[in-house]
């Protein structure tokens, strides 16, 4: 029978311990390792390392892109307290973030069950979800925008067939936002359903026969066995696509700019009206800042949750 | 060779062209090359005329045209300048121009424009002292741009309405005037009735009087603002005043529009910036008219078939029938490292030749006053006339806010009054709004 173990708790071990086979310093092969490291070293020092560090600096400065950037110390942070369009941002991207994710993670998982099951042309209705994530975001931005036109849009349109008003989706806000993330939703989900696909693929198929032999039932089966050892594909799928949503940008910018009345602009979408319109370059680094204590705060916290990892032994 | 060795020189083999890449771009033997920044893409044409005839003159110059559509252009510009990489010669706008100059990127011409003994008074002293700062002058004019009404004649001949009449329409913020009565004629539901009606069905309209549409206020509320006596600011630089009741009573009126008349164009249509603009929808034909720019005219010639559309005067407010009048100049950029050369372009874009050259293709109106006639005469041939503009230019006209605090105003103007235009905010209120946040960095 097969068991599991936590690698939290190990089995105790019953053997004396292994030896460590004895490794010796080689000079020769850690410099050619090290050469050999180099360029990506380099790449990731100048495209990341540096960048961030400039948005850390610059979140002490005064900047305004033309003339030379001033120290102000914590000024930029202070004025967080008092500046209602970016807590609102702030507030507008956790209601995104509930918006899209359970959809999104929902329906992937939906997606991935019913096409690991044996149905007809299986393959080509999984090319199909994953089209939209192919696609480009900024062009389906703005064929989505055409869509949810309120007068000539092909949604309202048809609404109207069965003698629905439509409401006029992105002018509105209180549709602007969902409809943003249904739209993300729907480009996203074919995308992440790939891994939940793998990852029930992983799942060795005796722990299904031998529940069948057990008589259990399909719920039983699926909060029991698939959903457990689906975790690694959760983790992995919530992590990024939480990180992935904190970070929305061009549907935004495409399809509402941050409208009606600052609506849909998430702080993504904020730092980017900072620095570029209103030229605050170095409150724009403070938020940028904040944006990234937050995704680090919630990945840590996602990981704590979700990272008790399993080992399968099937012995 | 193992795999780890074959990826590693795979990455090399991909990262050194990109290194030489980065290494080419020089200038060889006094040739010098040039970086001219633009927006217009209906203006293309023109520059590529006007650099053609440049080079003439200067052989080894070259001109290199970088294109950006206005809403990447000045966040292109803003971090080319970050980055001390600006291009040499490049458009400026009015709404940029006082941070632009007070930050120093701009190169100072004052001296230069002495040395060469230019004869500054070719071009409309408004328009060549909108340029200055400080007893500077930042660039030489290329063209100027008021706003007009343009409608559909087809349209007009549809609702009986004849022509001759649309350059005397009036308005007022009590009973919305001719102007009003006008665009109701114009507004016309799926049968064919229109708004003033008993029968008119105001939930399915196939053709509205207007499309109002304007990213900053200078194609829709601003000129019934200049005609009725505001002036958007207290004074050039000076803080904005648009809570003034003569600013809040055009502010409204533009919202009667929407809301309270029913004549134009849906504010979810038309809002910026990711609403259509009025000339999409005149063009579509499901706007009657709109007030738009000069520099849009070339969209109409193109969308429309000649005969079918005019341009009329703004109709009057209280205080007559004015707009904001504007400008774009050639500008330096300060760390230019060809000065003289930038200079020599700069000075040929503002001369005689080169804005004939531009107001023969009626693309813009010239910088030079002179010239207004070949422009004038460019459309008549296409069988428009284009007085109105002129007509808005010699009215009531202010020239466009100047403030170092525009970037923040704009985008408070456009958030507030998007609300309003959709009634579901207060005129004065917004209004006010606006003002605080604008006023608040001055």
């Amino acid at each position: 029978m097969q068991t599991l173990h936590d690698i939290d708790r190990p089995p105790r071990p019953t053997a004396a311990p292994r030896v460590r086979p004895t490794r010796r310093w080689n000079p020769k092969t850690t410099i050619e390792a090290y050469g050999m490291l180099v360029p990506s070293i380099v790449g990731f020092a100048v495209f990341l390392i540096a960048p961030i560090a400039v948005v850390v600096a610059l979140s002490f400065y005064d900047w305004n892109f033309l003339s030379d950037p001033e120290f102000v110390g914590l000024q930029n942070y202070r004025d967080l307290a008092g500046d209602d369009r970016a807590l609102r941002a702030i507030g507008n991207t956790f209601y995104y973030v509930l918006l899209n994710i359970p959809a999104q993670t929902v329906l992937a998982l939906l997606l991935a069950l019913a096409l690991n099951a044996k149905i007809k042309a299986r393959n080509a209705f999984r090319v199909v979800y994953v089209l939209p994530w192919m696609a480009m975001p900024v062009a389906l931005g703005v064929i989505w925008r055409w869509l949810f036109d309120p007068i000539n849009g092909g949604l309202n349109k048809f609404l109207a067939l069965f003698g629905i008003d439509g409401p006029s989706w992105l002018t509105d806000s209180a549709w602007a936002m969902p409809v943003i993330a249904s739209v993300n939703v729907w480009q996203y989900t074919g995308y992440t359903m790939l891994f939940f696909l793998a990852g029930l693929q992983a799942i060795p198929s005796q722990l299904y026969e031998a529940a069948d032999v057990d008589g259990a039932s399909k719920g039983y089966r699926f909060f029991k066995i698939t959903l457990p050892l689906l975790r690694p594909a959760m983790l992995f799928v919530l992590i990024t696509s939480v990180i992935g949503s904190f970070q929305v940008f061009d549907t935004i910018h495409v399809m509402t700019a941050g409208g009606p009345a600052g609506s849909t602009a998430t702080l993504n979408y904020q730092i980017y009206l900072e620095s570029f319109t209103q030229r605050n370059a170095g409150y724009a680094s403070m938020l940028a800042v904040l944006l990234f204590a937050i995704i680090a705060a919630i990945t840590l916290l996602q990981a704590l949750f979700l990272s008790k990892r399993t080992v399968y032994d099937f012995s | 060779m193992n795999k780890t060795r074959t990826a590693a020189l795979a990455a090399l083999a991909v990262a050194v062209p990109l290194g030489l890449a980065a290494c080419g771009g020089g200038d060889d033997d006094g040739a010098v090359t040039l970086r001219y920044a633009f927006w217009d893409d209906n203006q293309r044409p023109a520059l590529e005329a006007m650099i053609e005839e440049f080079n003439t003159e200067h052989p080894d110059i070259t001109i290199e045209l970088e294109q950006n559509p206005w809403d990447d252009y000045w966040t292109g510009l803003d971090t080319q300048f970050a980055a001390e990489d600006a291009p040499d010669v490049f458009w400026d706008h009015v709404s940029r121009f006082p941070s632009y100059a007070s930050n120093g990127v701009l190169l100072p011409i004052t001296d230069r424009i002495e040395e060469d003994g230019l004869d500054t008074s070719i071009y409309p002293e408004n328009l060549y002292d909108s340029w200055q700062y400080e007893d500077e002058q930042y660039g030489l004019p290329k063209d100027w741009d008021s706003i007009a009404l343009v409608y559909r004649l087809d349209a007009l001949e549809a609702a009986g309405i004849d022509p001759a009449t649309v350059n005397d329409l009036e308005w007022n913020p009590v009973d919305g005037g001719t102007f009003v009565e006008f665009l109701q004629k114009l507004t016309i539901d799926e049968n064919g009735n229109n708004a003033l009606s008993p029968d008119f069905d105001a939930e399915n309209v196939a053709q509205y009087g207007i499309a109002q549409a304007s990213g900053t206020g200078q194609t829709d509320w601003w000129n019934f603002a200049v005609q009725n006596g505001c002036s958007l600011q207290s004074e050039p630089w000076g803080p904005y005043a648009i809570d003034e009741p003569e600013c809040v009573e055009a502010i409204q009126f533009t919202a009667d529009l929407y809301n309270r008349w029913g004549v134009s164009m849906p504010a979810e249509a038309t809002n910026q910036p990711n609403g259509g603009l009025g000339a999409e929808y005149v063009v579509a034909g499901q706007a009657a008219t709109t007030m738009d720019g000069s520099w849009m005219l070339g969209t109409y010639r193109d969308g429309l078939d000649p005969g079918t559309w005019a341009v009329a005067d703004n109709p009057a407010g209280p205080v007559g029938s004015g707009s904001v009048i504007n400008g774009l100049s050639n500008a330096i950029y300060a760390g230019t490292e060809h000065p003289d050369e930038a200079w020599e372009f700069v000075k040929f874009l503002g001369s005689e030749k080169a804005q004939r050259i531009a107001a023969e293709t009626g693309s813009v109106w010239p910088g030079i006053a002179s010239l207004n006639s070949v422009f004038a005469d460019y459309w008549s041939e296409q069988g428009v006339d284009v007085s109105g503009f002129q007509a808005a230019a010699e009215g009531t006209t202010i020239g466009y806010p100047l403030s170092m605090s525009d970037a923040a105003f704009g985008t408070a103007a456009l958030d507030e009054f998007n609300q309003v235009w959709l009634g579901q905010k207060d005129a004065q209120e917004a209004a006010e709004a606006v003002v605080e946040i604008a006023n608040a960095e001055q």
